[in-house]
């Protein structure tokens, strides 16, 4: 297991990112569809909860893309069409704008509501809006349409992952994965 | 009072007064002697209500481990006050415990509730105090604070300084501390807990009054 990426395959920071990531995300949809219906105190604790989770992914997501800039990216496979090129290019782009415009919007909602973020309850996080009722409840859609449209994205992503591996039978799904060889430089 | 006068009885140009004027004088001094103004001239104290719109009572709280804010928009005070004469002075805020607001409709309303402030059963709390003490930031009132039907022993810390505004005698009162919401029920079953809602609730308050004219 190399720690760097090379242009055939994610190291292993790429890949602890990635995945730790994902189990945060499905964490972050379980205690927001929990929370939905408890009574006001237990509610504050699993929305607390759910909140510094949220904050973990928007530290994971900024370490995600500097790692990214310091290092190679594996390239797509060399069988992709324009079109798909454009798809994968875009999904992986949206799907990053997303990792930092879900986290923000809830934090901007918590400091719209007068609910401080406190990541676990190690230190306050600043307000980043003024308490605002009105902007609460637009910052509210725009979380819940975030999570949908996330949603849609890993679905495609996924999708083509498997699609990937399963159909066109090439790298694309194994050089994520830990602990599964890649036939070196061979994109096929 | 009655030593302080007596000097002056004795002058000479007291000596010349008709007896009836000397009695007069002394049944004044023995008056003045039994209202209790004193022989050091205590300064009479003013009487001071709230200016509402320009006054703040907030409250910080620590929620989820983080510091949350509140207010009490009514809070009607009575103040009577003179640096020169704490022996008189008399402090009465009556806090309206249903004008809380947190900017959030849904947590006021819990906070109203029966588990927490109650609100239907106490509206009210009360700070009571009737002795007053200089310290080296200003004074503390010393007093009775009651929170939904419980009462403690509390004393308050505050700077106080008047400003003539316009010809009206303007006092203003600030100061913080704070207050253990357990000690006084506010947390009733699940809320006991302090792990999502601290015990310690921080009070600040700045508060305008103005002098009743009487």
């Amino acid at each position: 297991m190399i720690i760097r990426n090379t242009p055939h395959r994610w190291g292993a920071v790429a890949q602890l990112l990635h995945w730790t990531i994902v189990v945060l995300i499905i964490v972050q949809v379980t205690l927001a569809s929990l929370a939905e219906d408890l009574p006001p105190l237990k509610k504050l604790a699993m929305l607390a909860r759910h909140k510094s989770v949220g904050i973990t992914i928007l530290g994971l997501a900024i370490l995600r893309l500097a790692w990214r800039w310091l290092n190679a990216t594996p390239a797509l496979p060399e069988t992709l069409k324009p079109y798909q090129r454009v798809l994968a290019r875009g999904t992986h782009a949206l799907m990053y704008l997303v990792l930092f415009a879900m986290p923000l919007s809830g934090w901007m909602m918590s400091s719209a509501r007068g609910f401080a973020v406190s990541w676990f309850g190690f230190f306050q996080l600043p307000d980043l809006v003024p308490k605002n009722r009105a902007l609460y409840e637009a910052l509210l859609t725009t979380h819940e349409t975030l999570a949908v449209v996330l949603g849609v994205l890993v679905t495609v992503h996924a999708g083509a992952a498997l699609g990937h591996h399963f159909m066109l039978k090439d790298n694309v799904l194994r050089r994520m994965l830990p602990f599964t060889a890649t036939t070196q430089g061979t994109e096929r | 009072m009655t030593q302080a006068m007596s000097p002056r009885a004795m002058t000479p140009g007291a000596r010349a007064l008709p007896a009836a004027w000397v009695a007069t004088a002394a049944a004044v001094c023995l008056a003045a002697g039994a209202t209790g103004a004193a022989a050091q001239a205590p300064s009479p104290v003013t009487h001071y209500v709230l200016d509402q719109a320009k006054s703040t009572l907030e409250f910080t709280f620590m929620q989820a481990g983080a510091q949350n804010k509140g207010k009490f928009t009514r809070f009607p005070v009575s103040f009577d006050f003179s640096p020169g004469n704490l022996g008189d002075s008399r402090l009465e805020v009556t806090v309206e415990i249903g004008s809380l607001d947190t900017g959030d409709k849904d947590r006021d309303d819990t906070l109203r509730g029966a588990d927490l402030f109650a609100v239907t059963k106490f509206p009210q709390a009360h700070f009571s105090a009737s002795q007053f003490n200089r310290t080296a930031a200003g004074y503390e009132a010393i007093g009775k604070l009651t929170i939904r039907g419980v009462t403690h022993d509390a004393r308050v810390p505050f700077a106080f300084r008047t400003a003539d505004e316009q010809g009206v005698a303007v006092g203003y009162m600030s100061g913080k501390t704070s207050v253990r919401r357990l000690d006084f029920g506010v947390g009733q079953g699940d809320w006991k807990a302090t792990d999502q809602v601290g015990n310690e609730v921080g009070v600040t308050f700045a508060l305008r009054l103005t002098s009743a004219a009487h």
